[in-house]
């Protein structure tokens, strides 16, 4: 297999070497030793609502700039 | 994407579904999507919240650029109609030739 990486252990960033038995792309992500893993079965609730929150708060902003602007054409206009 | 000045708040407003909102909501998309695969999650199923907010993002700034392209067009081609209007000789109107004019007679040789 190809081995871009001259230094052993996962401290490379680029690397296709073979690893029991199997090759990973291992570039455009890197892999952090933490001590839990991410769980993906518990969601992160509270980033998830900020994540709705935001996107709810950005429609209603986008609405009301919409309708202002419908307005404000219609007034300089003389349409209403 | 800029502020747009007073006398461009005159024209009709783009509607909430145009091409720039839709081609940016994909944009966004479709970035959440490849931030899902790089990181080894399934990318439609996973992170829902982030496809949804991304795509948001995407529409919001369509909105806007929207808004922006339709003014610039508007002050360009109200400064070309008003060069037109102040130089007329520059656009004088050619005469026109009918093609009975311009063709040579045709001697058949058969």
């Amino acid at each position: 297999m190809a081995d871009m990486c001259f230094s052993s252990g996962s401290g490379c960033s680029l690397s296709l070497r073979v690893k029991h038995g199997q090759a990973r792309l291992t570039f455009g992500s890197r892999s952090v030793f933490t001590s839990s893993k991410p769980d993906t079965a518990n969601p992160n609730w509270v980033r998830v609502g900020l994540a709705f929150g935001t996107s709810a708060f950005l429609w209603g902003l986008l609405f009301k700039q919409h309708s202002t602007d419908v307005h404000e054409y219609k007034v300089r206009n003389g349409l209403e | 994407m800029g502020f747009i000045p007073d006398q461009g708040k005159s024209l009709p407003p783009p509607a909430v579904a145009n091409r720039n909102s839709v081609w940016l909501a994909g944009v966004g998309w479709c970035s959440a999507m490849l931030h899902n695969a790089i990181n080894h999650r399934p990318p439609l199923k996973s992170g829902v919240h982030r496809q949804f907010l991304m795509a948001t993002i995407g529409w919001f700034i369509g909105y806007h650029l929207t808004k922006y392209e339709n003014y610039t067009y508007a002050r360009l081609d109200r400064d070309m109609n008003e060069y037109i209007r102040l130089h007329p000789e520059e656009f004088a109107a050619k005469e026109k030739k009918t093609f009975a004019e311009i063709v040579e007679p045709f001697h058949p040789v058969r």
